[in-house]
């Protein structure tokens, strides 16, 4: 299992030094090593490629792909369903309607407000699912009903405007819902690493947790488990983690989905290790796909969350299908 | 027969049936309502006047050409979905399944998306075809994936298989929209879902494939109900859930792959009114699939019409109405009826 982290930690190294290093402009590795460190009289150009452009992006994606998959594993524990990503507390349905709403209806707006406007819809969405679902106490299938027929309702808000909306608008719209992390810089990667920091660790110290609410309500409970206090936790930390992912980088989606089932096939049960092995499955999913859209197509840049679903979904049925001996 | 789960009004057969009765006499009464009501009001008599003793005037010709077909889509879809919706959630056991997770929308959508982009807009009735052939390849692919191998012999391969083709799918869509402004402008109507300017001949072409399902699904109901307790206890009941699965698959294709072929990838009525259904005669599926057939229709023609009365528009896409008219009811039901946990 170890020695699993250590070969997932080096294929995330190897896929950021990669990113920072292909693009436009291809560095060779001694040159990118020169302009990382500054050593040995670098290249102006390539140091600020390398430091300004390339490495905001990649963290980015990192700190993002670790958000996504944290929240999408808590999520599939909590709700014991293995189709549930975040987007059933509605916060991916709620996310894209403010920002479908702010494209389309206010002119060239400020990417901070549709920043916020993801953020705000995507929370808000998560607290009317939670907030509806309850009755004294609450239930997975209820939370998962109720952010059914909530999206539902802002998913028709969303297809209004994109079917009424300026053609030109629409389309800028679906740039940003399917996701992308082109506009990075040093400022927003600092800020979610800060935001990132709490709800991750809580995560961390709290899969305990995780392997027993994954059971059922009455088994959780009888193990002295306060389920409905710690379901609530959960909400609140996915909230917060793809919350924060949506707003810098629009709806990757797939990755919630996808990491923990495969880091389910990797190390089996435990949440103890699903969750690290999780995160950085996510994390090499939103670097690798960020960085394959850069190259493939140049200069169009595809944005990472069609990548996500085009080079992971064949990835993921490798690892379901492919080998002769799955854990079932 | 009694079901605790089901409403106290509801609990037994006697009560069910009447129930349905009811049901079916206010889906006459909306559907020809529906057909009635408009920029231009008529009577009733002038309504079934057109469609028994057809003059060739004008209301007549604007009721057989216009208003009847659009309502006979909207019957076709609603039911459609609404039955392969319930369905999907009987062989996988997941409240999330919907037709859309065997790929069925999104394989129409990549379809008709695709070959638009390649040849240009202007495909007329070809899209209906493409439509389908998209839905029933990409579902034929996701039963396949998710029939082999060691997560086959349970639910979760067809979940996860149809997780992965829809995303795969849609991503390829998404990408072909954003670089191709003058398809996405073609095609954006027709994903939001609608029933407008649909025509006879339109209807015609999926109405066999969807009548076949029906009938089909509803002779399949005790084994849906088997089927919905889990592949283990199919199995120790006596039933394969294999075969079994395969052939409930292959209506899901006829009903969805039609419907969305016909009237575009609307989500809500599947993913949604099976679960009203259930909340309120229970899980007996010799009930559910009926009360879903009228239930679904019911949905899709009043939502039609509160789009065309209400929002004032011809085009208003029906699939935003349903969402409307539907998610209200829906989210009352889930809140006060699901008192159990799961």
């Amino acid at each position: 299992m170890t020695r699993l982290l250590v070969a997932l930690t080096l294929l995330l190294a190897f896929l950021v030094a990669a990113s920072l290093a292909y693009g436009d402009v291809s560095l060779s590795w001694r040159e990118l090593y020169h302009a990382f460190t500054g050593t040995g009289d670098p290249d102006p150009q390539s140091a600020m490629i390398v430091h300004d452009l390339r490495l905001p992006r990649v963290l980015l994606a990192l700190l993002v792909g670790v958000a996504l998959a944290t929240a999408g594993t808590i999520t599939q524990a909590v709700m014991r369903n293995p189709l549930a990503e975040p987007g059933v507390l509605g916060i991916n349905s709620g996310a894209a309607a403010a920002a479908m709403a702010v494209i389309v209806l206010i002119q060239d707006p400020p990417v901070a407000l549709l920043q916020a406007a993801g953020f705000f819809g995507a929370a808000a969405m998560a607290l009317a699912v939670y907030a509806l679902a309850w009755r004294s106490g609450t239930s997975s299938l209820r939370i998962i009903l109720i952010g059914i027929g909530l999206s539902s309702l802002a998913t028709a808000g969303t297809t209004f405007l994109s079917a009424f909306g300026d053609i030109g608008d629409v389309q800028r719209a679906m740039v940003w819902l399917a996701g992308s992390v082109y506009d990075a810089n040093m400022i927003k990667v600092r800020l979610l690493a800060l935001w990132l920091i709490i709800p991750v660790t809580l995560a961390f110290l709290t899969v305990r947790e995780l392997d027993l609410i994954r059971l059922s309500d009455n088994s959780a409970k009888s193990l002295g488990q306060p389920v409905d206090r710690v379901r609530g936790l959960m909400i609140v930390l996915v909230t917060v983690l793809s919350g924060a992912a949506v707003a810098v980088s629009g709806l990757i989606g797939f990755v919630g989905l996808v990491a923990p089932h495969i880091a389910r096939r990797l190390v089996g049960a435990s949440y103890a290790w699903i969750l690290p092995v999780a995160a950085l499955v996510g994390a090499c999913l939103v670097v690798a796909a960020d960085l394959i859209g850069r190259i493939i197509l140049p200069p169009a840049q595809i944005p990472a969350g069609i990548v996500t679903g085009l080079v992971g979904a064949p990835f993921f049925a490798y690892l379901l299908w492919g080998r002769r001996h799955g854990h079932g | 027969m009694t079901d605790r789960r089901a409403g106290h009004m509801t609990a037994t057969d006697g009560g069910r049936l009447l129930a349905f009765a009811a049901l079916l006499c206010l889906l006459v009464l909306a559907a020809l309502s529906a057909i009635a009501l408009g920029t231009v009001a008529m009577p009733p008599s002038t309504v079934t006047a057109a469609i028994f003793q057809f003059d060739g005037s004008r209301d007549h010709l604007l009721v057989t050409t216009v208003r009847l077909p659009r309502i006979i889509a909207a019957l076709l879809v609603g039911s459609a979905l609404a039955v392969s919706g319930a369905i999907m959630q009987a062989i996988t056991n997941n409240p999330l399944a919907s037709p859309g997770l065997l790929g069925i929308n999104a394989g129409a959508a990549f379809a008709v998306v695709s070959v638009m982009s390649l040849f240009g807009a202007g495909i007329g009735d070809l899209y209906i075809w493409l439509a389908l052939l998209g839905a029933a390849i990409a579902a034929i692919v996701v039963y396949a994936l998710g029939s082999f191998g060691a997560v086959g012999q349970s639910s979760l391969g067809l979940v996860l298989a149809g997780a992965i083709v829809a995303t795969f799918l849609t991503s390829l869509t998404t990408a072909v929209l954003i670089f191709d402004q003058s398809t996405l402008e073609a095609v954006r109507l027709w994903t939001a879902g609608s029933v407008t300017g649909r025509t006879m001949a339109q209807a015609r072409t999926v109405a066999p494939y969807i009548l076949t399902g029906l009938v089909a699904a509803l002779l399949l109901g005790r084994h849906l109900t088997t089927l919905s307790l889990g592949a283990d206890a199919s199995r120790s009941l006596g039933q394969n859930p294999v075969v079994w699965r395969g052939a409930s698959v292959a209506i899901v294709i006829l009903l969805a792959g039609s419907a969305v072929a016909l009237c575009g990838p609307i989500g809500f009525v599947g993913l949604v009114v099976p679960h009203i259904v259930r909340m309120i005669v229970g899980v007996d599926f010799r009930w559910v699939i009926p009360f879903c057939a009228l239930g679904g229709a019911l949905l899709v023609v009043v939502a039609d019409a509160a789009g065309r009365l209400v929002f004032g528009s011809q085009s208003f896409p029906v699939g935003v109405t349903i969402a409307l008219v539907g998610a209200p009811f829906f989210l009352y039901l889930a809140r006060t009826r699901l008192r159990g946990e799961a």
